[in-house]
């Protein structure tokens, strides 16, 4: 894991959100601890978040099929949460939904982070 | 305007009828078609996605039309009905002859009926039912030995899951083989209502998931779950978890051949709208 990778992950996805990025999370999914976190991350979501990508994957197994690199939870108020969950890590990224469209957010952000992240943790 | 089907021809009943009787000969040429319900041939032209005008014959006194756009009803006219009131009356008929015109060009055409077919002859079938045991009393003992009022309840709730499965037909249709699975369930009762090629087991997993995301991000700053979540899936699967009130929509589909902007800005208001005229019902 090359943490200046990691931090240069957070700043692609600061820059690219703009004033929609709300907090972001990296964890461990073993043991829950927080590698990574913004000013305003919600560690307990990020760790529940990390019991719920557990639950998931075994949900899945029942169709069968497998859980791919993300996955997105529309919250009641203004917020959304994308995870994206990468060998034993996970990183729980939070936005404003009022500000950042689903659709810029899945089909240019994501694949950007996706690849830094992927990048970062390989190193 | 051309004629476009000649399907099966009642050239038997043609025949029969005395050379003298010219009138009646002419009558019967103008409608050719004879052998299927009304129902049957309104879900051929829908299926086909035929734009074209079904002219439907009982006798002399009853005939009107229905007029399909590529295969959605869009209106329909019986003597002094018309629109839906019209369609309800005719889809009903039974023994009758039908004939049908292409339309060549149907800009003009204006829509008059919103409602889904499929809906239109659920309704028309359970209003014909309600006729048909009009008069009937209930045998207060029978229903007593089947749990009484509870029963009856249970026997309603299960006529409306089974009419819910329209929605997912309506979706099917709008996705042709870009939907692997669907199904609807009620998330406080636990209970699937419609299903299409989904595993009841996998469904049950699914409720099992929203129940622990509503529990456990409604303690954190996100508030609660919202309205819906996506999962994103190995082989160019996704699947999309909507919660509409006390349900949640489960569909699993190839995003290959399907976007999600499509599935949830054109394909999922059409269905909850079928859903919604299911509730109100």
């Amino acid at each position: 894991m090359n943490i200046q990778k990691l931090n240069v992950c957070m700043d692609i996805l600061k820059k690219d959100l703009g004033d929609g990025f709300v907090a972001s999370c990296i964890i461990t999914t073993d043991d829950g601890q927080v590698l990574l976190a913004t000013d305003k991350a919600n560690v307990a979501e990020a760790t529940i978040l990390n019991d719920a990508t557990s639950l998931i994957r075994s949900a899945l197994k029942t169709y069968p099929a497998e859980l791919g690199q993300y996955y997105y939870i529309d919250a009641a108020g203004n917020m959304a949460v994308l995870v994206i969950p990468f060998g034993d890590y996970q990183w729980t990224v939070t936005i404003n939904k009022k500000l950042v469209k689903l659709g810029l957010l899945l089909n240019i952000v994501l694949p950007a982070v996706i690849n830094a992240f992927e990048d970062a943790v390989v190193s | 305007m051309k004629k476009d089907f000649t399907l099966i021809i009642d050239n038997d009943e043609l025949e029969a009828v005395p050379m003298a009787n010219s009138g009646i000969k002419d009558e019967l040429q103008r409608w050719p078609l004879f052998g299927l319900s009304v129902g049957s041939f309104l879900q051929v032209i829908a299926m086909e996605r035929q734009t074209c005008i079904m002219e439907v014959y009982l006798n002399a006194d009853h005939w009107g039309h229905f007029c399909f756009v590529q295969g959605e009803l869009y209106d329909a006219v019986c003597g002094e009905l018309g629109g839906e009131k019209a369609a309800m009356e005719m889809i009903t008929w039974e023994n009758v002859r039908l004939n049908i015109k292409q339309i060549l060009n149907a800009s003009g055409v204006a829509r008059k009926i919103d409602k889904n077919l499929m809906l239109l002859l659920m309704e028309s079938s359970r209003l014909h039912d309600e006729i048909r045991d009009e008069g009937e009393e209930i045998d207060d003992e029978e229903v007593e030995e089947a749990g009484g009022i509870d029963a009856l309840e249970d026997v309603e709730d299960e006529a409306r899951y089974e009419k819910l499965s329209v929605c997912l037909e309506t979706m099917a249709k709008d996705m042709g083989e870009a939907l692997v699975a669907a199904s609807i369930s009620h998330i406080d009762d636990n209970k699937i209502v419609a299903s299409r090629h989904d595993a009841p087991e996998a469904t049950e997993a699914i409720l099992r998931l929203t129940n622990f995301l509503k529990k456990s991000l409604a303690d954190t700053k996100a508030e609660g779950l919202g309205e819906y979540y996506i999962l994103d899936l190995k082989d160019r699967q996704s699947l999309f978890v909507l919660i509409n009130d006390q349900y949640q929509w489960c569909v699993l589909f190839k995003n290959d051949k399907c976007t999600l902007g499509l599935l949830r800005n054109v394909i999922m208001p059409e269905a909850l709208k079928v859903f919604n005229e299911i509730k109100i019902m």
